[in-house]
């Protein structure tokens, strides 16, 4: 049995850092990836819907192929998340594993509220109207549920991107439907990219 | 009870030493299946389980099976007394570092310090840095 062997002081300090380095690596969910993910799929999805929609006179909404491109992001995004989360986390139990899925149900009961709003509402308002339900509430919800997750404990850096995003997508209620995508895009996507920096940053400096 | 050099015995064995700071890498509440652990520590069972049960009976960890046949389960966590006694653990091996980088000698050896060994020990702050930084789904 490779044990009770006198460790030096330097060597047991060695020992910390490569078991730190090494659990961290891989018990800890890969924020920056996460983050990165969310964003390329927001930026380049509502991206490809802003420019179907850019120059419509009258606006008639984005094309189907757009659409079908944010989908397939957001798919992506989601399978990449999942594999991620899902190998990080095998064999942890407990109270993180509780809140995600707490934070879990939130938006996707969130999410589904909205589906059943937006097909309540459709051709009884503005397209306005059903442009801010279908774009930028579901990046609202987001910011509320980065709030959330920031309020469990679970990544207490994520307050900034909640408050954000729900400034965003509050925001957005003011706009035109082809400048909501276009917002969405940009200040959504790109606070999802600019998130994966700083984590990078932070996880650098931690280690 | 800490040994000569303040180091707590319990934690100081490479292993033991190893499984508790894999353990405070996990948030409060949360807890890590002995086979995750195995795994990650590249042990055999019975090396896991000896060492183990030596934290569990100083109180630094905790065990709880679940479970039977195919579904059981083992899951493995860091006691706060443990999460406290790997916080002093720490702190005693930064001043022995310290001190040993001041006067020039190596802690617990003999001959002159070594600086690139001693250089790369523990970074100021604290100790174990809990993961208190995942990513949202």
């Amino acid at each position: 049995m490779l044990e009770e062997q006198d460790m030096s002081a330097q060597e047991a300090a060695a020992v910390v850092q490569d078991a730190r380095a090494r659990a961290r690596k891989e018990l800890v969910i890969c924020a920056p990836f996460v983050y990165a993910a969310w964003g390329l799929a927001l930026l380049l999805g509502y991206g490809a819907m802003w420019l179907s929609v850019r120059g419509q006179h009258p606006y008639t909404g984005p094309s189907g192929v757009s659409i079908a491109a944010l989908l397939g992001l957001a798919a992506l995004a989601v399978a990449a998340v999942v594999v991620i989360i899902s190998k990080t986390v095998a064999g942890i139990d407990g109270q993180s594993a509780r809140y995600r899925s707490i934070i879990l149900r939130t938006y996707a009961t969130g999410y589904l509220i909205l589906l059943c709003v937006q097909v309540a509402i459709k051709g009884s308002v503005s397209t306005r109207t059903v442009a801010f339900v279908a774009f930028a509430a579901p990046l609202l919800l987001a910011g509320l549920t980065c709030i959330l997750a920031s309020a469990l404990g679970l990544n207490r850096p994520a307050f900034a991107l909640g408050a954000w995003l729900v400034i965003v997508g509050a925001s957005c209620a003011w706009l035109a439907p082809a400048a909501i995508l276009a917002v969405c895009a940009l200040a959504g996507g790109g606070a999802f990219l600019l998130m994966a920096v700083i984590e990078t940053r932070l996880r650098a400096h931690a280690s | 009870m800490p040994a000569e050099n303040g180091l707590d015995p319990v934690i100081h064995a490479p292993v033991r030493l190893r499984v508790v700071v894999t353990l405070a890498t996990l948030r409060d509440g949360d807890d890590l299946s002995f086979t995750r652990l195995q795994e990650l520590l590249g042990l055999t069972p019975g090396n896991l389980i000896t060492h183990l049960r030596k934290l569990e009976d100083a109180g630094y960890v905790t065990t709880v099976k679940s479970g039977s046949g195919v579904s059981a389960r083992t899951s493995v966590s860091l006691s706060r007394v443990g999460r406290k006694a790997l916080d002093s653990y720490t702190a005693v091996l930064r001043q022995l570092l310290d001190s040993a980088s001041t006067s020039g000698t190596s802690p617990h050896q003999p001959g002159p310090a070594n600086p690139d060994r001693i250089s790369p020990g523990l970074p100021p702050g604290p100790p174990v840095r809990r993961s208190d930084d995942e990513a949202i789904l």
